[in-house]
């Protein structure tokens, strides 16, 4: 087992915000599909759309069958979100730096107003997890005064994802520096992870080895999806066990 | 010819006057008249009919459909998670196919000297110009917000943002627009001559127009010097242009993190694809203007469909070369998701595009165009072209959209139902048939002085007993 | 904060809302008693950039759990769990997070439909002299609220009837079964509570306790901490359903067993276990032979047996649930699980089965009404009985089966409702006088079950009113003043709050709880604050079983209504639910199991959908005795080939854009058969399918799965 403090890894490769994922208490339930719909301001897209490949959810729960009835299972329940790659394949791609690396923060960014639709960078994501405003879809009133301030809401022909909830993480750097101290484990959490009614999400930094989600991260039992294709991912997985 | 009587030495040298353009010469003045004739003859209630057709697809199809696509989004198209690429894409790369013949004939042709190449180096150009108008058509409308396409080009601005110059798409929007501008001009040079002597055929606001494009050209030496200078210079130029823009085309799919599409030879695979339907539009395009224009069997030949021919059938040979080693190679590998990809292209409800493609690009060519006859045919190489067009644009639908349903999120693996982008697609093909139809009645299509030129170069010489062809050197 | 923080303050703090500055505000913007502040102190609602968070009690199911909302300038922006309470420890579901849709919904009832409130008060209080008492009846939601208390109250000083609770989710988990199951094995009625946080082994039977069941978030947690208890090995789940249920799916093992054998396998099991430890078989399970049991059951004997040893190497504890109290021998299959856990001698013990605690101004164990109760009230309109209801918090033509008649005996009586949201019996109302959003409300809850403290959970308005409806609290209060006489002293309330005041007075100055204060308003403003009040002592009551092994246990077999080949097995919309369709949100959220979207599917078994010429997205017709509904076919790889499975919660008439013409309502195959504890059988149909029309491109179920990826279609061939 190699831990970040041990080995000296790039910053890209260990990552600064991270995510971990326990498949084996994951029930699948939506609660942080719906929680990050809510407070990312995510469009609702309707049936037709819907089932067309075209639903905004940044984050979805993938599941699979194993064996034939009636030994049959369900693999466990994956979500998937972005994964915040170190070296991201979104990036380099997009021809208006509309998908940025933040050095800050180390997460992959997409700059709404800059985004020109071209989605190649949603075409190059190997884990198909971004969403583009293929319209306008339609807020009847009142609904949008549920719309979340600290979120930009997204127009029609721009490419959007999963921001690790950048908003909150802004939010708690901010209340940490005003008070003259550092952002600490626990202090906020994204809004899937504070949804999950099983505690499946853990989300902190993992550049810091005391936190929890560093210590679930390098415990040695977790895998990173498609890792070697070389991104660098920065969530986490857990199957059961 | 060893069954010929050495005393049928007349009747040999007018078969191949019959043949050859370059051994049938007529006066410049009168190759000019019939030029002119072509162009200026009084376009017939068909032509209308077409026209008015065409205006209103274009119109229709083209501006309104795209209006509807830029207020209503994307959504209106056929792309969702995971193909964030359709048709309009498979447009771009056909279109830009189809223009790569137009150089290829244009300047490769040129500077290797193919003499056939002389009468329809034009006519191919203009099939560099008007393709490229497609591509580029077909790339905005691929847009989720073109009225933001200039943020893609490098232009001084007050935040300092510059394109990202790691990105695929910018070196492809450096190098498309790099290759329609030097196209463009590489179109205009030879053009000068023909519009002088236009100018100096015509009255009335043709006069005017053609006064502006002819630049002053009075035919002096020194104008003539200048002009093969620069037209050297460009078909020279021009050609690693020409090989870099599908090279970097191809690039967009090539360096991309996909399944089937990390593939080092997509760059000449892409090359020798686009001159497949290149060439095959090229007939098809020159059987239209032999057919349909006044004067136009002189000037185009049978001699001209038997070389573009030969041609075809060796770039079809090509592109199976490379069809199938990219094909083997990626399957050899192994990689899970490449296979799966591979498999969907040939089973999948796909399946019948895939072999349609092997048959019409490779099998078809294969079996006709060996045959001197019939590939002289303008029927049926246009019938082959055709086909080959439909091939390639198949080939680029595989490619693009059939491609990127798989990937490797199983999960998210979706079969593309095209749109919008069905009729915006006629659209672009009613454009480009429109704009020649327009540059018919406004441009020389047959550069008359390169024919001259040639013809001129061009003599039958005696060798004992023997007549033969002699070349000479011009330059 | 300059001093050291403990990383434990630091949780506890950040579960109080998304941000640290994030004070629990106890006076809302709907404050009852205002007070003239100078327009430079700006309240705090007010204030640009700076959220306020409001603790409440979250209204989508009857659960009770605890909401932590961010307003931002007057609006609602999102609602987290309150990490202080002790039910939901700061967590939410995926309903629990769309409230918000609810409350902005662009469908709600917008004002009464007397016009003005002063003449719906009037038509209520007409109603209240214009009939007797006892013609009177008032049907509200699940939940025992205030307004409950309230209306008991008003119904026990005037002779009204008793208010009945009823609610669609109550009918699935069958409440009324556990009940009695748990008197006629315990001698004490109650709601039992599993701890499957702390269990070894859990056999559940048909049990969705991770969907909807009693109390979905506590046995969710409970299900984490079965996997991965850092002082246990991880526990094994294994499940006996006939269609893999969203909770069947996280199951080690599932066992396809044949609907309504549920009990006689428990047994079976209960007899191997037994004649391994003693050599004998104990006299609850001698009724059972296993052999025959597992050729009843559709399973292999060796099932059983493998099952057993893993039974008597640990203790197991076993849930019943689900469809299978959803059967004519629902009683009977609850009693037989209940008694299985006997062999595990678990009751009241760490990780076993206790009675659910009752909430702090509680006196005695109540559930809200059974089908047949609710048969019994739609008889009394039949008959005119009942010549006014009240209906509040509840969808009656949409939550009874059609099969009852409700809607038909709503001709017979004036109907008042109450309902925030024009659904299908609001339409009916010749009075719709709407009560607020949950969120814009004040109030109580109790929590029923799923936590071992005595909870009162505690509402308040996070916003003001949107529209220009008004508390129903306030219009029965008032309406009962105009009414005068008995009415007037049934309910001597200034207002709602004032209600609620005097019923949290027991309350006050109890020194046992989360918060004490010793007069009112602090205690009130504290409950509003904290979001309830919680009496810090566990009171699980601990079930008396010993008598359980010693009685023989009955093993009726099921009966069966219709003549259909296909069992059918309904089950409740874990996204949905009864009342989610009208979130646009919800719709949007792929089913846990099929991640359909938008729509009602029928579950079939692929084997027996290939010999039935069925294929995915065909449309069919189900149809049992007592009607027949339309559908899309879904080939679900884990069902027995003789059931099909529906999900509850779409189907509406009306309820909204979003609800509206979507779907179809399983309850509507329902027969009007019970159990001995008088529940619905509502899976004890056979059904019938036949074919409408093939799947047509781009018509069939909006899917978040793909079915090239995910089965293989048309992928081609093998290779997948």
């Amino acid at each position: 087992m190699i831990r970040p403090d041990e080995v000296k890894m790039s910053v890209e490769e260990t990552g600064k915000w991270g995510m971990t994922i326990n498949q084996d208490v994951c029930t699948g339930c939506q609660a942080c599909v719906a929680a990050c719909a809510m407070e990312n301001n995510i469009s609702f897209v309707g049936e037709e759309d819907s089932g067309y490949g075209r639903s905004m959810h940044w984050i979805r729960i993938e599941r699979f069958w194993e064996g034939e009835y009636p030994d049959v299972r369900m693999t466990p329940q994956q979500p998937m979100m972005c994964q915040q790659c170190g070296h991201a394949t979104c990036e380099p791609v997009c021809p208006a730096f509309a998908t940025v690396h933040s050095q800050a923060e180390q997460l992959n960014l997409q700059v709404y107003n800059r985004c020109v639709g071209t989605r190649y960078c949603a075409n190059n994501c190997p884990y198909q997890v971004r969403a583009f405003n293929w319209r306008d879809y339609q807020r009847p009133e009142p609904l949008s005064n549920q719309l979340n301030p600290d979120v930009t809401v997204r127009r029609m022909g721009v490419m959007e994802k999963c921001t690790f909830c950048i908003q909150r993480i802004h939010r708690a750097q901010d209340t940490a520096k005003s008070e003259g101290r550092e952002v600490m484990d626990g202090e906020f959490t994204t809004a899937c992870a504070q949804a999950c009614p099983a505690d499946a999400i853990v989300f902190g930094r993992v550049d810091k080895p005391e936190t929890l989600v560093a210590q679930i991260t390098n415990n040695g039992r977790g895998t990173k999806h498609l890792a070697e294709l070389g991104t660098l991912p920065h969530v986490t997985y857990f199957k059961e066990g | 010819m060893a069954d010929k009587k050495p005393h049928d030495e007349h009747s040999h040298e007018e078969e191949m006057r019959k043949k050859h353009l370059m051994l049938d010469p007529l006066p410049r003045g009168k190759m000019n008249e019939m030029v002119m004739e072509a162009m200026l003859e009084k376009p017939t209630w068909k032509f209308w009919v077409v026209f008015l057709v065409l205006s209103f697809i274009v119109a229709y199809c083209l501006f309104y459909k795209w209006y509807v696509l830029i207020t209503k989004g994307q959504g209106e198209a056929g792309v969702m998670r995971p193909d964030y690429w359709g048709i309009f894409l498979v447009n771009t790369v056909f279109w830009i196919g189809i223009s790569h013949a137009g150089t290829f004939i244009s300047a490769i042709l040129r500077v290797f000297k193919a003499e056939f190449r002389r009468p329809f180096t034009r006519i191919a150009e203009l099939m560099t110009t008007f393709g490229l108008v497609q591509a580029g058509f077909s790339v905005l409308m691929h847009m989720g917000r073109t009225w933001l396409f200039y943020w893609l080009i490098p232009y001084p601005n007050q935040r300092m943002l510059w394109p990202n110059l790691h990105s695929p798409l910018t070196w492809d929007l450096l190098a498309i627009t790099t290759y329609l501008l030097s196209s463009t001009m590489y179109l205009f040079l030879p053009l000068i001559p023909d519009v002088a002597m236009a100018r100096d055929r015509s009255t009335g606001w043709r006069k005017k127009f053609y006064r502006v494009l002819a630049l002053g050209f009075r035919g002096t030496e020194g104008e003539w010097r200048h002009l093969h200078n620069a037209m050297n210079i460009f078909a020279f130029a021009i050609i690693p242009v020409m090989f870099s823009v599908h090279t970097i085309v191809s690039w967009d799919f090539a360096a991309a993190t996909r399944p089937g599409w990390s593939s080092t030879i997509y760059g000449p695979y892409f090359i020798v694809g686009a001159l497949h339907s290149g060439m095959g539009a090229a007939a098809v395009v020159l059987a239209v203007v032999q057919g349909t224009m006044k004067n136009m069997k002189y000037f185009v030949r049978g001699e001209h469909f038997d070389a573009i021919g030969k041609l075809m059938l060796i770039i079809s040979m090509s592109w199976a070369y490379f069809y199938f080693n990219d094909y083997i190679v990626q399957w050899y590998g192994g990689d899970k998701w490449t296979r799966i990809m591979l498999h969907f292209h040939e089973a999948g409800p796909l399946g019948w595009m895939w072999f349609t493609m092997l048959i019409v690009n490779i099998a078809i060519p294969w079996a006709v165009l060996w045959n001197a006859k019939w590939r002289s045919n303008p029927w049926i190489i246009s019938v082959v072209g055709i086909g080959i067009n439909v091939g390639m644009w198949f080939e680029r639908y595989l490619i693009v959209p059939v491609s990127v349903a798989i990937n490797r999120m199983p999960f998210t693996w979706r079969l593309y139902q095209p749109g919008i982008e069905v009729p915006m697609g006629i659209g672009t093909l009613a454009l480009f048939i429109l704009l020649y139809m327009m540059a018919s009645k406004l441009i020389p299509f047959i550069p008359v002085w390169e024919v001259q030129e040639g013809q001129l170069a061009h003599e039958f010489k005696k060798f004992g007993r023997e007549t033969v062809v002699s070349v000479s050197e011009l330059e | 904060m300059s001093e050291q923080v403990s990383r434990r303050d630091f949780l506890k703090l950040a579960g109080l809302g998304a941000a640290t500055t994030a004070i629990l505000t106890g006076c809302g913007p709907a404050s009852r008693y205002v007070k003239r502040e100078p327009y430079q102190q700006m309240p705090e609602y007010n204030l640009v950039g700076q959220s306020t968070y409001y603790a409440t009690t979250c209204r989508e199911c009857a659960a009770g759990c605890g909401l932590v909302v961010r307003t931002y300038q007057g609006r609602a922006i999102k609602t987290e769990g309150n990490a202080h309470h002790p039910l939901n420890l700061g967590k939410t579901c995926a309903r629990g997070q769309a409230t918000l849709h609810g409350l902005y919904n662009p469908d709600r009832v917008q004002g009464p439909s007397t016009g003005s409130w002063d003449a719906g008060i009037q038509a209520v209080a007409d109603a209240f002299k214009k009939y007797k008492p006892s013609e009177i009846a008032f049907l509200m939601g699940m939940t025992p609220d205030h307004l409950y208390d309230l209306v008991s109250d008003l119904a026990q000083s005037t002779g009204m009837n008793a208010p009945l609770r009823y609610g669609a989710l109550g009918m699935f988990e069958s409440r009324a079964t556990l009940s009695k199951a748990a008197e006629n094995v315990f001698g004490q009625a109650g709601l039992p509570w599993f701890d499957v946080g702390k269990a070894q082994i859990v056999f559940s039977f048909g049990a969705n306790f991770l969907e909807t069941w009693l109390s979905p978030l506590a046995y969710t947690r409970g299900f984490a901490g079965l996997r991965e208890k850092e002082t246990k090995l991880r526990g094994t789940f294994v499940q006996f359903e006939s269609r893999m249920s969203a909770t069947g799916a996280k199951a080690d093992k599932w066992i396809p067993i044949r609907p309504g054998t549920e009990g006689l396998v428990a047994l079976a099991i209960g007899r191997l276990v037994s004649e391994i430890r003693s050599g004998a078989a104990l006299p609850a399970f001698a009724n059972v032979d296993p052999a025959q049991v597992a050729d009843e059951a559709g399973i292999k004997l060796a099932t059983l047996e493998e099952l057993a040893s893993m039974f008597v190497n640990s203790n197991v504890l076993a849930i019943p649930g689900g469809a299978a109290l959803g059967q004519t021998n629902g009683l009977e299959i609850a009693e037989a699980v209940l008694t299985l856990n006997a062999l595990s001698n678990n009751f009241g013990k760490p990780g076993g089965v206790y009675l659910s605690a009752l909430a702090p101004n509680q006196e005695g164990t109540s559930r809200p009404a059974s089908p047949i109760e609710m048969y019994d009230l739609v008889e009394k309109m039949k008959s005119g009985a009942i010549k006014a209801l009240f209906v509040h918090g509840v969808n009656p033509i949409f939550e009874l089966p059609k099969t009852l008649g409700f809607e038909a005996a709503l001709a017979n009586v004036e109907l008042y409702s109450f309902a925030t949201f024009p659904d299908e019996t609001a339409a009916k109302a010749k009075y719709l006088l709407p009560d607020h959003h949950s969120l814009e409300s004040w109030g109580y809850q109790r929590v029923a079950t799923g936590v071992a403290l005595p909870v009162l959970s505690g509402s308040q308005p996070v916003v003001s009113p949107y529209y220009d409806t008004r508390a129903t609290a306030d219009v029965l209060i008032a309406a009962a003043q105009a009414a005068g006489g008995k009415f007037a002293s049934a309910l001597p309330y200034k207002d709602e709050v004032d209600f609620i005041q005097n019923k949290v007075a027991s309350l006050v100055g109890d020194a046992s709880g989360s918060f004490s204060a010793s007069d009112t308003a602090t205690f009130m403003a504290r409950f509003q604050q904290y979001g309830g009040w919680f009496r810090n002592v566990e009171s699980l009551i601990v079930p008396d079983a010993s008598k359980a092994l010693y009685n023989p246990v009955k093993t009726t077999k099921p009966s069966f209504a219709g003549n259909g080949e296909f069992f059918f097995v309904p089950f409740v919309s874990p996204t949905l639910a009864e009342a989610g369709a009208n979130k646009p949100w919800l719709q949007e959220l792929p089913d846990p199991t099929t991640t359909v979207m938008w729509n009602t599917w029928v579950e079939i078994n692929p084997d027996m959908a290939k010999e039935l010429g069925l294929a995915n997205d065909d449309r069919v017709r189900i149809t049992s005795e007592a009607g027949s509904v339309e559908a899309f076919v879904y080939l679900y790889p884990a069902i027995r080939p003789d059931t099909v499975a529906m999900p509850f919660g779409q189907g509406h008439t009306a309820y909204g854009r979003y609800a509206e013409n979507r779907g179809a309502n399983p309850a509507d195959l329902f027969g009007a058969y019970y159990n001995d504890a008088g529940d619905l059988a509502f899976a004890g149909m056979k059904v019938k399918i036949e074919k409408i029309s093939h799947a047509v491109k781009n018509g069939g179920l909006s899917r978040m799965e793909s079915l090239m990826g995910v089965y293989g279609e048309g992928l081609g061939g093998e290779e997948h």
